[in-house]
């Protein structure tokens, strides 16, 4: 069995969990219940209290086309491997409490933000942390972002975990986005590049206008760096005076994948299907009605 | 075996009805104890029954196939259930008592929040479709097959079995197994040992009420294959250096001993071999929290095994654990006759924090005096 043929037996279980999809192959034998026939146990009619169905997906509730980039948590992972229909229903029940108790705006990576966290350690029990938002990551109740700052000749990185009951508030001081998804490479600029301010005024969008594009290029600070940000082909960076050798050149024309975006099969392995995005985000439009301060704006 | 008769083997009701305690009906009884060397052969045991027939095409439209369907579905709830005769007298519980445990599917693990504020990881274990498929006493097991002769006359078996499937998908002798309990057949059983205070009656459903918030268990499942390992995944040695010389000696083992009088390898010397699908335990996990609407259990820490795989779980045996009982656990599993009021859809523990709580604030104790 070559690695093609792997991969298409890999996405037809995929797809056999949202549809009563006949297998037209037999999986190896493993210690593990498949997702698609655990579904068919909850939901059969044998069991002591079969499950009913959920009444969200018969409604037709129009889905906002932002919503995916909105709520990027609330989408579970794509490896078929790590999911599960109940708990990720349970987890985002959890995420929908936690949402009506605190605030959480809308942000993206380059956004300043501000969050107050209780701290026992401070003297006021309280801390108050202005940065600029450099990376968001994984899902579920694991979501977390990273805020990076410039304090008194050191830069300074705070990891947040955005359902933790510790964050009072999270406040964004100013909404913007860059061109990359990861700005790590900011350790190796110039400090003035992340210093922000704390005592800064939050500034206001006009209503109904769309999430501005910050297309600042950044310039590298003098070696040594962290990492070789300059073969990693980033679109925020300014080129650099450094020399290449023949084995960096080569890794600088590796790095460039400009088919990566016309990749099918790339991108159908890095999402999940249409179907359980909907159902995810159905509920998502249920539960976030009220408190839609900054989706109105862009409606 | 050789003794039975055509005419018997013919019908496999007759066999149940006429010869439930003789030695014609099968009993699954299978043997978890953990061994210092591995159990792997391709044989099966003596007790073993053929699960599976082999699969034909019957040539039925999905009208037919639909009609069978229900068909099964009616026959199950007009079966007569064993737990309408009169039921086994319940227990009382000491610190000795063994319950039964429950089979669950591991289904992920999502890190949750104490009150004070710090972060642990939980792990969710679904008990679905849970019954209790068959109970011998002591007397009885000792005559069994998988009993070994160092559990003495202390307890009896109970097997359990989960995730209740279609009966055309099996053999006649393993349906027949189901018939003293009155359910549709299992994909999947085991066998808990259960002192006699702790008998059980079969057919009986087990939910995630069997436990409580604030209980300690443990949890028994299968660690995840990884087939034929080298050394330095299995056992953790260092192998050797990536560079500065090191030719064709970047994950070797390394010695294997020493000479003179000791000289040879050892028995146990640590090589390349196959690694994980092993029966392991994690004891002592605490239960957070309960959701009584899909019979989730909210876990301290992690599980062996993958996710979706089965895990056994029951009562604690760590003896500083079991002291902490307070409350007397529901005797042999729960009644909901026994609550007056009505099963709240979740339990949470007193150091977990609620998420329908507002965020935690730490008061400044020095300031308010």
């Amino acid at each position: 069995m070559n690695i093609i043929q792997k991969h298409i037996c890999r996405c037809l279980i995929q797809k056999c969990n949202s549809g009563n999809v006949p297998l037209s192959f037999v999986p190896a034998r493993q210690a593990t219940v498949l997702n698609w026939l655990l579904d068919k146990h909850r939901k059969s009619q044998l069991s002591q209290q079969p499950e009913k169905e959920d009444d969200i997906e018969q409604e037709t509730i129009m889905v906002p086309r932002d919503y995916k980039y909105l709520y990027p948590e609330f989408l579970p992972p794509a490896n078929y491997r790590h999911r599960d229909r109940i708990r990720e229903k349970l987890e985002r029940q959890d995420m929908f409490c936690r949402r009506t108790m605190i605030e959480v705006p809308e942000f993206y990576v380059g956004s300043i933000l501000a969050v107050n966290v209780a701290d026992t350690y401070a003297p006021s029990k309280n801390t108050r942390f202005v940065g600029l938002c450099i990376s968001r990551e994984n899902d579920g109740l694991r979501t977390n972002f990273i805020l990076r700052n410039h304090i008194d000749g050191n830069g300074i990185e705070i990891k947040y975990d955005m359902y933790s009951p510790l964050l009072q508030s999270i406040e964004v001081l100013k909404l913007e986005k860059r061109l990359d998804d990861e700005l790590f490479y900011l350790r190796d600029c110039p400090p003035e590049y992340s210093t922000i301010q704390f005592d800064m005024e939050p500034i206001h969008l006009p209503t109904g206008s769309a999430v501005p594009l910050n297309t600042i290029k950044v310039p590298l600070g003098p070696r040594p760096w962290d990492k070789k940000w300059d073969i990693k082909n980033f679109k925020g960076l300014q080129p650099s005076n450094r020399v290449l050798g023949k084995r960096a050149a080569i890794r600088l024309e590796r790095s460039a994948k400009p088919w990566e975006e016309h990749d099918l099969m790339k991108q159908y392995r890095e999402n999940i299907n249409d179907e359980d995005v909907e159902t995810v985000l159905k509920e998502v439009v249920l539960k976030t009605k009220k408190k839609s301060t900054k989706s109105q704006r862009r409606q | 075996m050789a003794s039975r008769s055509p005419l018997v083997c013919a019908s496999n009701c007759l066999q149940n009805i006429l010869f439930r305690d003789a030695f014609t009906i099968s009993r699954v009884l299978t043997c978890y104890q953990p061994v210092r060397y591995r159990k792997r052969s391709s044989r099966h045991p003596e007790w073993f029954v053929r699960r599976r027939v082999k699969s034909f095409d019957e040539g039925l439209t999905q009208e037919n196939k639909q009609f069978i369907k229900d068909l099964t579905v009616e026959q199950y709830k007009n079966k007569p259930s064993p737990l309408k005769e009169e039921p086994l007298e319940r227990g009382e519980w000491d610190l000795r008592t063994r319950r039964t445990g429950v089979l669950a599917l591991k289904i992920g693990v999502i890190p949750q929040w104490r009150k004070d504020g710090t972060k642990i990881e939980t792990t969710l274990l679904q008990i679905i479709d849970n019954h209790v498929i068959r109970y011998s006493p002591p007397e009885k097991f000792a005559q069994s097959a998988g009993w070994k002769p160092w559990w003495g006359r202390k307890y009896g078996s109970v097997v359990v079995g989960a995730l209740s499937c279609e009966p055309h998908l099996f053999s006649k002798e393993y349906n027949n197994l189901f018939t003293e309990a009155g359910v549709p057949p299992k994909r999947k059983m085991t066998r808990f040992l259960v002192s006699p205070n702790a008998a059980i009656q079969p057919g009986l459903p087990l939910t995630a009420m069997h436990f409580r918030v604030g209980d300690y268990i443990d949890a028994q499942a299968k660690t995840i294959d990884y087939g034929f390992q080298g050394v330095v995944k299995r056992h953790g040695m260092k192998g050797g250096p990536a560079s500065h010389g090191g030719t064709k000696w970047h994950r070797r083992m390394g010695g294997t001993g020493g000479g003179g009088n000791m000289a040879g390898i050892w028995k146990g010397k640590k090589m390349p071999g196959h690694m994980g699908a092993d029966w392991n335990f994690a004891k002592g996990l605490r239960i957070l929290r309960i959701n009584t609407k899909y019979n989730v259990l909210y876990v301290t820490g992690t599980t062996p095994g993958g996710n979706h795989c089965y895990v056994r779980i029951m009562d604690t045996c760590l003896p500083n654990r079991r002291r902490e009982i307070q409350n007397e656990p529901p005797m042999p599993t729960f009644y909901p006759e026994d609550v007056t009021d009505q099963i709240q859809e979740e339990y949470i523990d007193e150091t977990l924090f609620d998420f329908k709580e507002p965020s935690i604030e730490y008061i400044d104790e020095e300031s308010n005096k």
